[in-house]
Order: C-alpha cells, then sequence, then structure tokens
C-alpha cells in the first residue's frame, strides 16, 4: 500500500505570507511538497466556505495565512479572518471533522522559515491523522 | 470557446533542474481548452516575450498562463506581453513553480507533479479572469498643506517653486509655527527668526501659494485627485485688506492679557499679533478680552486706526478648494508637565519648561533675552535642567522625544556664553545627541563647564526663598543628590495636538499608539498615509527636529508633487463591484470597509451598495460580509477561487 | 443606613484600640454600621509575606476576603497593610483566572472560596465618598482652629498607583480634605508622601534604618511647625508613635509630637474625650495638642 501523502490547500494573502513563501523559495529552505497555494488579496478575504470547499472536495488539511495582527496591508482584513476562522472552528465541530485540520497563521513577509516550518508541522501533524475518507470524518 | 496557451520557463536549471518540464508540458496540453503549450530557456528574455507574442497573434490566444517565477517577479512583464500583442493585460496568470516548487522540493517526480497541479489552477482561474481597464481619473493640480510651521512652508515653497499651485492653511494668525517662538537652534546657534523670516515672506509673496490663515479646514471630500475642501477663515474683528500693519491699535490698546505665544512669560493687549516678524502683519482682536465686545466700552483701535479697517461685527467666511493632494503638517504640542506633580510645575514659580525658557532666551521675546526667574525677576545663577519630562516614562509618553536633550545643550550653553559664572546641571538618563554635528556640539558644552547629573530627578521641592531643590538619584555616584538652585527648567518633550482627532477624523487618516499620525510604513513609507493622496510632514507624524522636519516636508512636497504632476491618474480596476440588481441594502459591507468606499445609494426606491472606485484598495473584506453574494472582488471571485480548488482537488482533466 | 464587614488586622486590636473605637462611634455618628468578620487572621501583610511567597499570601489574604464575603456586605480597613494585603491581592485575583482556581484550590481545605463579589475600601474612603467632606464640616461642633495638622497618607494606600487609584498618587487629597474639614489646618511639609519606615518588613530587620526614614520625617514635620500628625495607617501610627520612644532611646533626639489617626482629630472635633478617642494608649501624650486647644478657645 502506497503511503499516505496529504493533500495541503494554504490561502496566502499577497501582501506578507505569499511573501514570505517566496522568501522559503529564494531561501532554498526545504518542506514537503503536499502543499498548494492559492494567493489571495488578503486573509479577510478568504471565504469560510472556500475552507469547507475545499475539504468537501477532498482536501486533508487547509491553512489561511495572512499579515501579523497590526499589519495587515488592508489594516484590519486579518483580524476579521480571525473572527471567522473562530466560526469556522465551530462548523468543523458541527460537521464532525478534526479542527486540527485548519489552521490560521500569520506569516510575515520576512518569515520564510516561519513558512517552511508551519509547513512541516502541518503535514506531519496531518499525516498524524491519516486520511479523511480512510477514516471516519 | 477559449483559447488558452501556456508556457513553462526552464530559468535555466532552476526549474528545469528539478522539474521535468517535457512531463509538465505533456500534461498541460491535455487540460481543457488548451490550445498551445511551450517551454522556453529564458521566457523573461526579448525572446521569450516574443515568443508568447507571437502565438497570441498567430494563434489567436485569448488568456495565456505562464509558469515561471513568482507573479512578484515578473507579473507586470507578462501582462505588457499581452497588451501587446493585443489581448487584456488581465488575462493572464502566472504558475510560481519556481518558487512554490522547484526551489523547495528535491524529489524530482513530486516536484513535476505539484507543478502540474499549479498549472491547473493557474488555467482553471484564468479562465474565469475577466478582462479589465485600469480607470482613469481627472487630477486636480493643486495640493492643500494643512499648518504653516516649517514643515507646512518648506512643502508649499518645494511645490510652488515646482510650478504647482499650494492651498495653504494656518489655525494661528500667522505662519511660522513652534520654529518661530525659538531663540536659537542647536547645533550651529544660528537665530531661529533670522532662517526662518525670509521663508516666511517668501510663502506671502509667492503667487502660487494662496494662504489662508486664522483658518481651518472644517469638511474634507473626495478622493485622490479629488479632495474638496471647506476652509473657515475665523473673524480677526478688522478687514484684512484695509490693515496696513502699522501697529497703531496694538500700541494703544488698554487691556493686557498674559500671553499664549510666550507661554505666559510675557502679557499680550487685546488686539495683536503674534510677533514682531508675523506673516500676515495683521492683528487679531481677542474676543474673550476685548472690552468693547465684552462690555461695549472702550473702541479706542477703530478711533486710532488710520486705514479704518477695525471692524467688531466681522463674521466668519467659508472658502472652498479643490485640491488633488493633501499634505498634514499640524505640528505637536509641548507636553504639559502639571501632570507630573512630582516637579511642581505650576505650583512653583521658578520651574519652567523648556519652551518657556526659549521665550525668555528670545531677543524679541518678553524679556528681550535676558534669563530671570518669574517668583522675583533676578537673574538665577544656579540653574537645574531636567530630562526627559513626560518622555521615556511609563507613566506619560513611553517614546523618545529627540530634541529635548539638544534644546536643553543649546539653552545651557546660550546662558554659560551670558553669564559665565553661572551653575548649570543637565540631569539626564542617557544623552541623545544622534544628529550630524551633535555631539560635537554636546562635548562643547561639557567643555563650557555645564554639569551633567546622570539620573532621572524623582522630585522638586521649593524653599522659602523661592528656590527650588532637585532630588535626583545619581546614577554614577549611586546615591540619592539634593541639589539647591534658583530655578529649574523641565525639558519637555512633544505629544501629539490636542486637537489632532479633527484632522485624523476629517482624512480618514490613522494614528500610532503613540497618538501621532501613521505612516504608511515605518521604513518604507515614511511621508505617505494609508489614504492615497494624503502624506505627512513634520512632527505631525512624530517628535523630530528641525532639520528632520525638513527633510520629511521635501519627502511630502515630492510625493504629493507625484500625484498632482500627472493630469490623470490610473486607478488599479482590481477593486470590489456590486452587483445592484442583488443588493438589498443591508449595509454590512459599509460597515466592514476600513476606507469608507462604500455608500449606500437609493435605487428604485430601495437602498443599494455603491463602492466609490478612487477609494477601494481592493481587500474583498467586503466581499465575505455579503450576505447574498453581491459583492464580488474582480478577479478573485468566489466562482473562480471554487474553480482552482475543483481544479486541484477533483483532479479535473 | 450603610453596613460594612470590618476587618480590623493586628496592631488595631492589639496595639492601638483606639482607631476602631474612634471610627466605629463617628461612623455611627454619621449612620455607618461595621459588622465583625468572624475568623479573620492577619492580612498578612503585604511586602514582606508576598515577597517570601506569594502563594501563601494569597491564599491567607483571600482567605480573609472570603470570609467578609460571607457577610454579603463590602470590606473595609482602618490600616494601610491590610487594605494594601486585600486590594492587591484581589486586584491580582480577578485579573487572572488561573491563579484564581490555583489559591480556591488551595482555600477550598477550609471550606472558603474567593468570589470577588466584595468591594475593598479603606475606610477613609467611606468618609470621603459615602459621607463627604460637607456632611463631616456641618457635624463639627468643637472648633479646632489654630491646629497645625501634618498628613501622612501611607505608602499601601496609594501605590501601586494603578491597583489604588486615588487621584493623585504623588499629590493625593483626600486626607488633606478632611482634615480641613475638621476645622485643623493642613500644613505641608518636605516629603510628606515619604514612607514612614515601618513596611517592607525593615522594622523587623533593621530597625535603625526605619527610625533613620521617622526621624528624618518628623524633623520635616517639625521645621513646618507642624502641631500633629494625622494619618490612617494603623502601622504608620505605631510607627510614628513607638518611634519617637525608640528614636530617643537610640539617637538621643527628642520628639513630642503627638499622633493622630484620622477619625481621633475628628473625634475631637465632635467633642469626644481623651479616653473615648482611645489617645491615652499612646506612647506620646496628646496633652500638648489638647492645651493648644483649650489655650486657644480661653
Ligand atoms: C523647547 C524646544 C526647543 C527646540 N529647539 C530646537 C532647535 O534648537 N533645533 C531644532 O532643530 N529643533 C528644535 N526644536 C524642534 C522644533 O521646534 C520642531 O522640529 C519644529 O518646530 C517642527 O515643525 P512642524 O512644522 O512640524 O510643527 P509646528 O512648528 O508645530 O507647526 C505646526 C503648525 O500647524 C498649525 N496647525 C496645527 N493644527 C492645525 C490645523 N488643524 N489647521 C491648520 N493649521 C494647524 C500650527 O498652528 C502650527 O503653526 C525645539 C522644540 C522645542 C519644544
Ligand atoms: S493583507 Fe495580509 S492579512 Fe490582510
Amino acid at each position: 500500500m502506497t503511503e499516505f501523502d496529504p493533500r495541503i490547500i494554504a490561502f496566502c494573502c499577497n501582501w506578507c505570507s505569499y511573501v514570505g513563501a517566496d522568501l522559503a523559495g529564494t531561501s532554498r529552505l526545504q518542506y514537503p511538497h503536499n502543499v498548494r497555494i492559492i494567493r489571495t488579496m488578503c486573509s479577510g478575504q478568504v471565504f469560510p466556505s472556500y475552507i469547507l470547499k475545499a475539504l468537501e472536495l477532498g482536501a486533508d488539511g487547509v491553512m489561511i495565512a495572512g499579515c501579523h495582527i497590526g499589519d495587515c496591508h488592508y489594516v484590519s482584513g486579518n483580524k476579521k479572518a480571525e473572527e471567522r476562522f473562530r466560526m469556522l472552528l465551530g462548523i468543523m465541530k458541527t460537521l464532525g471533522l478534526d479542527a486540527r485540520r485548519i489552521r490560521l497563521e500569520w506569516i510575515s513577509a520576512s518569515e520564510g522559515v516561519k513558512f517552511a516550518n508551519t509547513i512541516k508541522e502541518f503535514a506531519r501533524e496531518i499525516k498524524e491523522l491519516g486520511p479523511r475518507n480512510g477514516g471516519k470524518e | 470557446m477559449t483559447n488558452i496557451g501556456i508556457y513553462i520557463c526552464h530559468c535555466g536549471t532552476n526549474i528545469a533542474g528539478m522539474i521535468d518540464v517535457e512531463e509538465l508540458a505533456r500534461k498541460a496540453a491535455k487540460l481543457k481548452d488548451v490550445s498551445v503549450v511551450k517551454d522556453y530557456r529564458y521566457l523573461c528574455s526579448d525572446p521569450g516575450q516574443d515568443l508568447i507574442k507571437e502565438d497570441i497573434r498567430s494563434m489567436d490566444l485569448d488568456r495565456v498562463v505562464v509558469a515561471a517565477c513568482s507573479p512578484r517577479m515578473h507579473e507586470s512583464t507578462y501582462r505588457k506581453v499581452l497588451s501587446e500583442a493585443g489581448i487584456n493585460p488581465f488575462l493572464l496568470e502566472i504558475a510560481n513553480i519556481r518558487e512554490q516548487a522547484s526551489w523547495v522540493h528535491s524529489e524530482k517526480e513530486k516536484t513535476t507533479e505539484k507543478a502540474f497541479d499549479l498549472v491547473r489552477i493557474a488555467v482553471a482561474k484564468v479562465k474565469k479572469d475577466e478582462s479589465l481597464e485600469s480607470l482613469p481619473a481627472d487630477v486636480i493640480q493643486r495640493v492643500l498643506v494643512i499648518g504653516a510651521g516649517i514643515a507646512g512652508i518648506q512643502t508649499s515653497l518645494d511645490i510652488a517653486n515646482i510650478g504647482y499651485e499650494v492651498v495653504l492653511v494656518e489655525k494661528e494668525q500667522s505662519i511660522g509655527g513652534r520654529m518661530s517662538q525659538l531663540g536659537k537652534t542647536f547645533p550651529t546657534l544660528d537665530c531661529s527668526a533670522c532662517i526662518l523670516t525670509p521663508r516666511m515672506v517668501e510663502v506671502s509673496t509667492n503667487p502660487k501659494i494662496r494662504l489662508h490663515t486664522y483658518s481651518e479646514v472644517e469638511e474634507i471630500s473626495g478622493f485622490i485627485g479629488n479632495f474638496h475642501a471647506k476652509i473657515r477663515k475665523k473673524s480677526r474683528g478688522l478687514n484684512p485688506d484695509l490693515c496696513t500693519g502699522c501697529g497703531e491699535c496694538t500700541a494703544r490698546c488698554p487691556t493686557k492679557v498674559p500671553g499664549e505665544y510666550d507661554e505666559g512669560m510675557g502679557k499680550r493687549k487685546a488686539i495683536y499679533t503674534l510677533f514682531p516678524q508675523a506673516v500676515p502683519n495683521v492683528p487679531v482682536i481677542d474676543r474673550a478680552n476685548c472690552v468693547y465686545i465684552t462690555k461695549g466700552k472702550c473702541g479706542i483701535c477703530k478711533k486710532v486706526c488710520p486705514a479704518g479697517a477695525i471692524d467688531y461685527e466681522l463674521g466668519d467666511e467659508i472658502v472652498e478648494e479643490e485640491v488633488g493632494a493633501v499634505v498634514v503638517a499640524s505640528g505637536f504640542d509641548p507636553f504639559d508637565p502639571t501632570s507630573k506633580e512630582e516637579l511642581g510645575y505650576g505650583r512653583y514659580k521658578n520651574v519652567i519648561t523648556g519652551l518657556q525658557l526659549e521665550r525668555l532666551l528670545h531677543t524679541a521675546g518678553p524679556t528681550k533675552g535676558e534669563v530671570i526667574r518669574p517668583s522675583d525677576g533676578a537673574v538665577p545663577k544656579r540653574i537645574a535642567f531636567v530630562q526627559c519630562v513626560g518622555s521615556r516614562d511609563e507613566h506619560a509618553n513611553k517614546y523618545c522625544s529627540r530634541v529635548c536633550c539638544m534644546h536643553a545643550i543649546k539653552n545651557a550653553l546660550l546662558i554659560k556664553e551670558h553669564h559665565p559664572d553661572a551653575e548649570i546641571f543637565i540631569y539626564y538618563i542617557d544623552i541623545r545627541a544622534f544628529g550630524k554635528g551633535y555631539e560635537e556640539f554636546y562635548k562643547r558644552t561639557q567643555e563650557h563647564g555645564i554639569k551633567f547629573m546622570r539620573g532621572r530627578v524623582a522630585e522638586i521641592f521649593e524653599e522659602n526663598n523661592g528656590n527650588v531643590v532637585v532630588r535626583a538619584d545619581d546614577t554614577l555616584l549611586g546615591m540619592v543628590m539634593e541639589n539647591e538652585v534658583d530655578m529649574a527648567v523641565l525639558s519637555v518633550g512633544m505629544v501629539p495636538r490636542s486637537d489632532s482627532a479633527k484632522i485624523q477624523k476629517l482624512l480618514g487618516i490613522a494614528t500610532g499608539s503613540d497618538g501621532f499620525f501613521m505612516e504608511a510604513h515605518a521604513k518604507l513609507r515614511p511621508v505617505e498615509t494609508l489614504v492615497d493622496g494624503v502624506f505627512l510632514a513634520g512632527t505631525a507624524q512624530g517628535p523630530k527636529d528641525i532639520p528632520d522636519t525638513v527633510a520629511q516636508a521635501k519627502g511630502a512636497a515630492s510625493s504629493a508633487l507625484g500625484v498632482i504632476s500627472h493630469k490623470v491618474l490610473e486607478l488599479s480596476p482590481l477593486i470590489s463591484e456590486v452587483d445592484e440588481r442583488l443588493c438589498r441594502g443591508c449595509g454590512d459591507c459599509k460597515d466592514i470597509c476600513e476606507y469608507g468606499a462604500i455608500e449606500l445609494i437609493t435605487l428604485d426606491s430601495r437602498n443599494a451598495a455603491r463602492i466609490n472606485p478612487a477609494l477601494c484598495k481592493g481587500c474583498g473584506a467586503c466581499t465575505v460580509a455579503c450576505c447574498n453574494g453581491s459583492i464580488k472582488l474582480r478577479n478573485f471571485t468566489d466562482t473562480a477561487t471554487f474553480a482552482m480548488l475543483e481544479a486541484v482537488l477533483g483532479g479535473e482533466a | 443606613m450603610k453596613e460594612y464587614a470590618s476587618f480590623l488586622g493586628c496592631i488595631i486590636p492589639n496595639r492601638y484600640p483606639g482607631i476602631e473605637a474612634s471610627s466605629t462611634r463617628i461612623l455611627g455618628h454619621f449612620d455607618v454600621e461595621l459588622v465583625q468578620i468572624n475568623g479573620a487572621s492577619c492580612c498578612p501583610a503585604p511586602g514582606v509575606f508576598s515577597s517570601f511567597h506569594l502563594d501563601s499570601w494569597l491564599a491567607i489574604a483571600a482567605r480573609n476576603i472570603a470570609l467578609g464575603e460571607m457577610t454579603g456586605k463590602d470590606i473595609i480597613t482602618m490600616c494601610n497593610g491590610c487594605y494594601g494585603s486585600l486590594t492587591e491581592a484581589s486586584f491580582l485575583l480577578k485579573g487572572n483566572k488561573e491563579l484564581k482556581e490555583k489559591i480556591n484550590g488551595i482555600l477550598s481545605k477550609v471550606g472558603c472560596e474567593f468570589k470577588g463579589t466584595s468591594k475593598i475600601k479603606h475606610v477613609i474612603e467611606v468618609f470621603s465618598e459615602d459621607i463627604g467632606v460637607k456632611k463631616i464640616q456641618e457635624a463639627m461642633n468643637t472648633s479646632l482652629e489654630g491646629v497645625r495638622a501634618c498628613t501622612h497618607y501611607g505608602c499601601h494606600f496609594l501605590k501601586p498607583a494603578e491597583m489604588k487609584k486615588h487621584g493623585s498618587s504623588e499629590r493625593p487629597r483626600l486626607l488633606d480634605e478632611i482634615v480641613e474639614a475638621s476645622g485643623a489646618r493642613s500644613v505641608d511639609y518636605k516629603d510628606k508622601t515619604m514612607c514612614c519606615g515601618f513596611g517592607g518588613g525593615v522594622r523587623a530587620r533593621n530597625l535603625d534604618v526605619t527610625l533613620d526614614f521617622t526621624r528624618e520625617k518628623l524633623n520635616n514635620i517639625i521645621s513646618a511647625r507642624g502641631d500633629c500628625i494625622v494619618d490612617q495607617c494603623a502601622s504608620c501610627h505605631l510607627e510614628f508613635d513607638r518611634g519617637q520612644v525608640e528614636i530617643k532611646k537610640i539617637f538621643g533626639q527628642e520628639f513630642r509630637v503627638p499622633v493622630l489617626y484620622f477619625t481621633q482629630l475628628i473625634g475631637m472635633g465632635l467633642g469626644m474625650g481623651q479616653h473615648e478617642l482611645g489617645l491615652d494608649f499612646h506612647s506620646i501624650p496628646a496633652k500638648p495638642l489638647l492645651d493648644k486647644l483649650n489655650g486657644g478657645r480661653r
């Protein structure tokens, strides 16, 4: 049997986290290949339904990444993301999904290392959780 | 039917070394609606770009996906390629297979698989992209400058000298700001008036500058390129056009009150100018203290005015101005040390502030430059300067005010030069002599025998003879020391102006935790605000000395010119858009918008949201807030996102 | 009628019962009743205990508050030390859920729980807020004119300022206003807000250092021609009163400055006698002050 190879979607804001991911690249930091990045203008532009849709389509983990609180290019988009994320956690419970499958992270443009480490850690955790359809979720 | 072309860049071996480019191209060619897939060594090179252009023309491509480096590198390059080949530049997507794949992974097969996913995502997205046109907006080629201290003066002169019109609004009756109150300036000790007055005159004679003094901006609306301001010109109680500035009225006015401009160290009349070189040299009647206005008696000024300019009944005037950019140069207030009760300011007569000392040292000040102490008019022989009053203080302001070390050193030296036998003590935490020539200046004062005492002053108390005792923990000796002096000078720091909230609201700009107006980026955008077309100059943005103020003022001038030197501005089309047919007018989007870009309008007797394209920054917060999906962020829509997710997760081929 | 639970602490019942006597009587005069807190212990002293073992200090203070809460009333103290302990403990526990749980875990062994339902007040706040200077002024029937009183607030009442909040911590007015309402004159003196010397366990460890503080304060009061010290804290009270005896012994300098708790001063203005106010428990006789008053009246 082949090893479980999780599929992870990361929504990264254009001004901080996407740039942080680019920096991980220019610094040649290695991280697991499981992640697919979708660029958004701001973490506050991410609909909760994006996350649910990704899960519905079989993603094993979904991450929203934005600027640190206080640094959002649009003043407070990340605060809005934070509130919506809290709501999402509730929905996860209702749906019987493990809340560890979704993440909200603040990664600045200078935090290439943090980006790489976050992906490493997230991928490891999702691997531990195992596949979704294989389990009860 | 769409016709998509996919172009894969090798980036030398940067991409091709870790991704099987041929395999990728083979897979990509099977995707729906893709007409052509090509790979090339360096796609961003001229021949690379030509390759794409030719295909667009010869194969009638209508959308393009480039699989290469980060869009942050070359998105604009490829947009231009599309434009030049005759298709809309926004019908482009970039699959970031370098930073997000070849550079961060080391298994060729897996990396190629991932690169294909990234291409699939880009293809799904580009199919949903719409053609967009940047929005042209006419620019009113004038600048509004609020505040005419040295910052506002410098900004105005720079802009006017390039040839553009400036509307300069000053709240006080004369321009000049705090700098006009100063005696001499560190570190060169040139007299403040000598360097400032010529610039003030230049402002008043420059035909490109429209000066409104004794005026305040009351309302401001619009957006970058197109602001509309309402300005209240307060009544001076006389007709400024008739006044010749002869000064007869002031000389004969019988009422004397403590002068604010002299920081209470001297008296002024009820009809007065701030200082002899005031610009404009036109007095103001202080309505609260004029005996004619309060009691109906006197009227002397009206009688003696040879020009017949006095008109007690004259009302305020409202003028309206149209401008394309705004520079805020509203300056600072000195910290009020009354709240530091342990220092006794306001209770002990011989405890004064640094700015009060400036007035005493000013040759045109209330004592003609003689430093005397307030309690008995004696010349103080022992003087203590108390540093960091209200600055670097957990109980007041945490920040450093940046000028107090230097103005204490400057004034200590000036006093010492006048009275070589005077004993001067400066109580400090650290001496911050950071500017050009400042450290040398500090050294010089030390050589003059001024004593620097390292320790924060804990308390000041008064003796019966009016002397004050300064108690401080001398951290070099490790002892609490008491020192009886004739007078203590509190080196008060800078605080945001007490009325700065008004300007903040007017323009919708932000303030930092220190209360000063906040720049868009602490390092790279020091004069911009988060509101497009609004810039900052001088101490309104944070404590600084004159050289830094002037430097920033010049920066603000060039930034404002960067806006108004264009006749037309291209506004980014990547903004939100309301489908007014769907909108039910709940206003949630309006509440969530940080930029005030959304207003509710009435449409066929119902409410609907409308977005001002000039104010919208395209963050997309409103799209999520919208309860029925009637707002979308152009080219970042939910349908596009769902399509991307389906492409990568659903394995759509 | 208003009622408070009175937390007495150690010094008042053991050394200066006059503080309680005068306070209870005068509060009664203004329709404020005090009820006892049964089983209360030492507060325990804020600086000393908390610096040795924070949790022990918190647990004991929280227990005292919990006992007070059982009366269903707000709690008052007459000593700044007690005030400091109870206010600071309550501030810390209210602001930190985990700490509160931990301390309540300890308290559960003795069947107590800190809830944070009772306010902690210093008795002087009852005078300034509930009664008000105007009412005090109106109630005075014996002139204290000519009395030059030097007020001493005490550190634990004023600081840390963010926990105590009595207006200014550098130039407080509360006590001075009450002194002036009594008809005496509050005179300023050097280093008015300086420590009496008692606090922080210094008195127990280094008596001569403590007394050096006390002596400096007394010298400043003499320079300002003060007739008496008016304080609001049992510990400071003890320091100034017993301290004068000890200063004489150790430094050979003799002071005879009468020490009054502020309710004792108000009591004088209400015409109460020496014994009623418990002034005869003091080491330094109040007689010179009383003589001055009688002399003035004659
Ligand atoms: C005691 C002291 C001594 C100093 N000595 C020196 C020195 O020797 N050398 C040196 O380099 N620096 C010195 N400084 C610093 C110097 O004063 C400042 O750097 C300089 O004045 C800042 O200029 P500004 O234009 O930013 O602000 P300001 O001088 O405060 O000017 C702001 C202007 O805006 C006007 N204004 C405010 N609000 C409005 C409004 N709503 N509408 C219209 N107009 C408005 C004000 O009336 C004012 O005229 C000293 C500062 C102090 C306090
Ligand atoms: S722009 Fe990065 S979170 Fe808003």
